[in-house]
């Protein structure tokens, strides 16, 4: 049996399923998934298990970097090119 | 951040938008999917003794702090006077999904307060209590609202965890299953991801032990099932540009989409028809907010926009007005 950690686990853990970090980032997966897939979310994927770990501190401040600059006015490409330079 | 449980976290996604007053069949549906959950819970949690492939449960867990307050209603209904039943995991599910109306009514009661303590469920005034009828009536229509950041918690969370590869927990195998007997999966997942979840189901139920044996179990009422398709399929029409039409020339189609708000002055001017709108509006409590004025006034209430066209009913004598027809951008 594989259960849900709880928020408190969640926030003490330092890697995160990409559904835990939507729990604690209240975005969306559909947002998240397309974050990961242009490279803008740093993840880990072990060749056995396909399942993707995010390192929880760095992707929610990765998260807010993006959420911030979108704010500014930035579009998606621009802030590619912020967040790899 | 408090951790919901798991009949919470089905309650925030499918009471959300149902009418809080009237035991609908929408709702009925709903409540009688909260009481599996509660049963599920206890599953999940080890509260029933094994007994080969039966699970027993003892009376006395009425009296434990951990039983919450919904559970002891579901529970209380089904021991009634005995003091301890056994039955297989389908034989549960099946009783508690067979509670009547006043019965659910109580779970209601529980499940709802129980989020309302949190301020993550409330209830809120039906659009539809601000039409001509439904107020000389006095018929008052209210509905629930989930919190908005909770609600899109709980469905992004499961969609991720099916959307995407990888192990899934139990919470979400029990959560897909209740979706799946509320008939909700078609409101959370678009046509093309209803496939890749279907891919799912067959690749849990042959590797996972709690899939296998919860997703062949079926609590469904087949009456309930065709209502709620019927008024689901009608409600969606009536979205569309073919059915906003159809609808404004006979309301009966969709009630709710058809909100007839009467005017106070026969031949009224735009601004007069205007301002009675907006004072009906405010007088039920809705937010509204001006988007265009003019002959065919734009309004946002409640984060959707409709528009005012000015129209005419016939009952005794005819009375002037506007009918509130849903706004689709396209």
């Amino acid at each position: 049996m594989s259960r849900q950690r709880s928020m408190e686990k969640i926030s003490e853990s330092e890697y995160v399923s990409i559904g835990e970090l939507v729990r604690i980032t209240e975005c969306r997966y559909s947002t998240l998934k397309f974050y990961t897939e242009e490279g803008m979310l740093p993840f880990e994927q072990e060749e056995e298990n396909l399942t993707r770990k995010f390192p929880r501190e760095k992707a929610i401040a990765r998260i807010n970097e993006i959420q911030s600059l979108k704010k500014q006015g930035y579009s998606i490409p621009e802030i590619r090119q912020i967040l790899n330079k | 951040m408090k951790d919901l449980t798991l009949a919470e976290s089905y309650a925030i996604i499918s009471l959300n938008s149902l009418d809080s007053l009237q035991m609908i069949t929408i709702k009925r549906i709903a409540l009688r999917c909260v009481a599996a959950a509660a049963i599920l819970e206890l599953y999940l949690n080890e509260g029933f003794t094994k007994l080969g492939d039966k699970y027993l449960l003892k009376k006395n867990i009425l009296d434990q702090p951990i039983t919450t307050l919904y559970q002891v209603e579901v529970l209380k209904k089904l021991f009634k006077k005995q003091d301890c039943l056994e039955g297989t995991l389908e034989w549960w599910l099946r009783k508690a999904s067979k509670l009547s109306g006043r019965e659910l009514k109580k779970i209601e009661h529980a499940i709802t307060d129980s989020l309302r303590g949190v301020d993550l469920l409330e209830e809120v005034p039906n659009l539809l209590g601000c039409d001509l009828e439904y107020v000389t009536a006095t018929i008052s229509m209210r509905e629930y609202r989930s919190n908005k950041s909770e609600f899109t918690k709980q469905t992004e969370g499961i969609r991720s965890e099916l959307l995407e590869d990888g192990c899934i927990t139990d919470e979400s195998i029990v959560m897909l299953w209740l979706l799946r007997e509320s008939c909700c999966l078609p409101e959370i997942f678009s046509a093309n991801e209803l496939e890749t979840v279907l891919e799912r189901f067959n690749e849990l139920y042959q590797n996972n032990t709690l899939a296998k044996k919860l997703l062949p179990i079926t609590i469904q009422n087949k009456m309930e099932v065709i209502v709620k398709g019927f008024l689901l399929r009608k409600k969606r029409f009536s979205k569309t540009l073919t059915g906003i039409g159809l609808n404004f020339t006979f309301p009966i189609i969709e009630r709710t989409e058809s909100v007839f708000i009467e005017t106070e002055a026969y031949f009224s001017s735009a601004d007069q028809r205007l301002e009675d709108v907006i004072k009906r509006l405010k007088k039920y409590q809705h937010e509204v907010t001006i988007l265009r004025a003019g002959a065919v006034p734009l309004l946002k209430i409640d984060n959707v926009l409709y528009e005012a066209a000015p129209t005419a009913r016939v009952y005794k004598i005819p009375v002037h007005g506007v009918q509130l027809r849903r706004y689709q951008m396209y």
